[in-house]
């Protein structure tokens, strides 16, 4: 997921999803916009949403994963209001995993 | 959904659960080594009596407990209903189990022997309501339907146990011991293990493979398979007394082992991991092990009357100590570091550690080189009736289970020092 960069806000989506990149899996250990699990980051002025689902419904990780995305927008965009959206469509599957990702999952 | 932070059951109700069946696998492997040469004689006796009892009580069903009230609230997206129950229950439990094993062992039936497997009850209903009270307002699914069952079944075993803990010191049973003694056995094994390791790694196998197909009707079909065959093979043993038409309930069985089985191999062929870590290699190992009780099954319907004695010894074995005890010492590995590392970690920072920090891969794979020759050794030594052989399997066996339960400590130390 790479922002267009005739987007206004090129360089907030860009720090956005470098921030979440940090973000693990704890089971994979693989970041989670490798995984594809990042849906869609908006910026405006004030607030940054960002859609993404999990890799299964019951994740029991699913409540740390979501947090600490949250956490690490947070702390690369100060002054922002953050909010994690969790969606479920569409559903996540493989063609969402970046490359890297398929090749830490063994492809 | 997902379930919240707060949904996360408190260590208490978990972890005390893991310790003391790491401690009792230890205990196990030096009774086995104690008593290497009970396993050469019949299969109810003392020794073999508490053995069997430690393994199930006090290993395979205390891990299961700890998992399952770790697993209640993410299955069903739903706060555990209560964390107190949990600690009554493994007081209960503990105190129930220890009383009951000492009096096997010593087959002394005093007022002690009953009032465990009272104790004993008490908890399994226990955690059985605190589950069902969990568990009811989430979606009805397969899932929950066999975990919920497997607790019905649970408490049948205990009570017929009971039955026969009183029917040792006051005989009240029309027919004989062991004719009971099969029926508790069984339907423990089938109703309780069987059906629980069928529903927790149905829902875990395709998490962790991130398989993008389930089959559930297969899964279905395993469901009523499992329960009618189980109802069946239970009403003719307690009410007809007879014992004819096993060999159909074992197919039935069958069919929905086999149902099983392909639902896995679904999950496997369609998995997005390509890279199994060892949690998953000893799980389908642990399923492959399965293939050992379920010949000597065979072999014990079909061989007519004149089966040695040891055969007998020698299933039950390989069920509890091939197949239970490989996929518990598997998913140990694919749990205990997430239960672990969510008690560790806060939604409000961004972690250090990850859950493979916690535990060392190459560990779990040494300690299954160690058991697995350990516990062949030993069905070896039942089957030819060797001393030698049980003795060196029971050493291997030892050697493993303390391997296993330093690895357990030290990831449970871990909230120690955090």
């Amino acid at each position: 997921m790479i922002p267009e960069l005739t987007d206004k806000y090129y360089k907030e989506k860009f720090t956005v999803l470098n921030a979440l990149h940090q973000v693990n899996d704890p089971e994979l250990n693989i970041n989670i916009v490798d995984l594809g699990l990042v849906y869609a980051v908006e910026v405006t002025d004030r607030d940054i949403n960002v859609d993404m689902t999990l890799s299964t419904r019951s994740c029991p990780m699913g409540g740390m994963i979501t947090a600490h995305a949250k956490l690490a927008v947070e702390e690369a965009m100060p002054g922002y209001t953050v909010v994690i959206n969790l969606v479920w469509e569409p559903k996540w599957n493989a063609d969402k995993i970046s490359e890297e990702g398929k090749a830490l999952l063994g492809w | 959904m997902m379930p919240p932070q707060d949904h996360i059951p408190s260590r208490y109700a978990i972890l005390p659960y893991y310790a003391t069946a790491a401690v009792s696998f230890v205990l196990i492997g030096f009774l086995c080594l104690l008593s290497a040469q009970a396993f050469t004689d019949h299969y109810f006796q003392p020794k073999l009596l508490a053995i069997t009892h430690l393994a199930v009580l006090g290993w395979a069903t205390m891990v299961i407990f700890g998992a399952s009230n770790q697993l209640a609230p993410v299955i069903s997206e739903q706060r555990l209903y209560s964390e107190k129950i949990p600690v009554a229950v493994f007081l209960l439990k503990l105190s129930g189990m220890a009383m009951l094993v000492t009096s096997f062992w010593n087959f002394s039936f005093t007022w002690v022997a009953f009032a465990g497997g009272g104790l004993l009850l008490l908890s399994f209903l226990l955690h059985a309501y605190n589950l069902f009270a969990t568990i009811k307002k989430a979606d009805s699914n397969i899932i929950n339907d066999f975990i919920l069952t497997a607790h019905v079944w649970l408490i049948l075993t205990a009570i017929i146990g009971l039955m026969l803990l009183i029917n040792l010191r006051f005989p009240f049973l029309p027919e004989d011991h062991l004719h009971y003694l099969k029926l508790h056995a069984s339907i423990g094994m089938a109703g309780w293990f069987m059906q629980l390791v069928v529903g927790v790694s149905s829902r875990l196998v395709p998490m962790f493979l991130l398989s993008q197909k389930e089959e559930k009707k297969l899964l279905t079909i395993t469901f009523y398979a499992f329960n009618l065959s189980l109802i069946l093979f239970l009403m003719e043993g307690m009410v007809f007394k007879s014992t004819l038409g096993r060999p159909l309930y074992l197919l039935i069985f069958l069919i929905g082992i086999t149902c099983y089985l392909r639902y896995i191999w679904q999950c496997h062929k369609t998995a997005m991991r390509k890279q199994t870590d060892q949690g998953m290699k000893q799980t389908f190992l642990a399923l492959f092990l399965l293939s050992i009780p379920f010949l000597l099954l065979l072999f014990i319907l079909f061989a007519g009357n004149k089966i040695p004695v040891q055969v007998f010894t020698a299933y039950g074995f390989a069920y509890f100590f091939g197949f239970i005890s490989v996929i518990i010492m598997a998913q140990t590995f694919k749990t205990l570091p997430f239960i672990v590392w969510m008690h560790i970690q806060k939604p409000n920072q961004l972690p250090e550690l990850m859950p493979k920090d916690l535990f060392n891969e190459r560990w779990v794979k040494w300690q299954m080189l160690l058991y697995l020759p350990g516990f062949l050794l030993f069905l070896a030594g039942i089957l030819l009736q060797h001393v030698l052989l049980l003795y060196s399997g029971s050493v291997l066996m030892i050697v493993a289970a303390a391997f296993y339960c330093f690895h357990v400590f030290r990831m449970l130390l871990k909230l120690k020092t955090k």
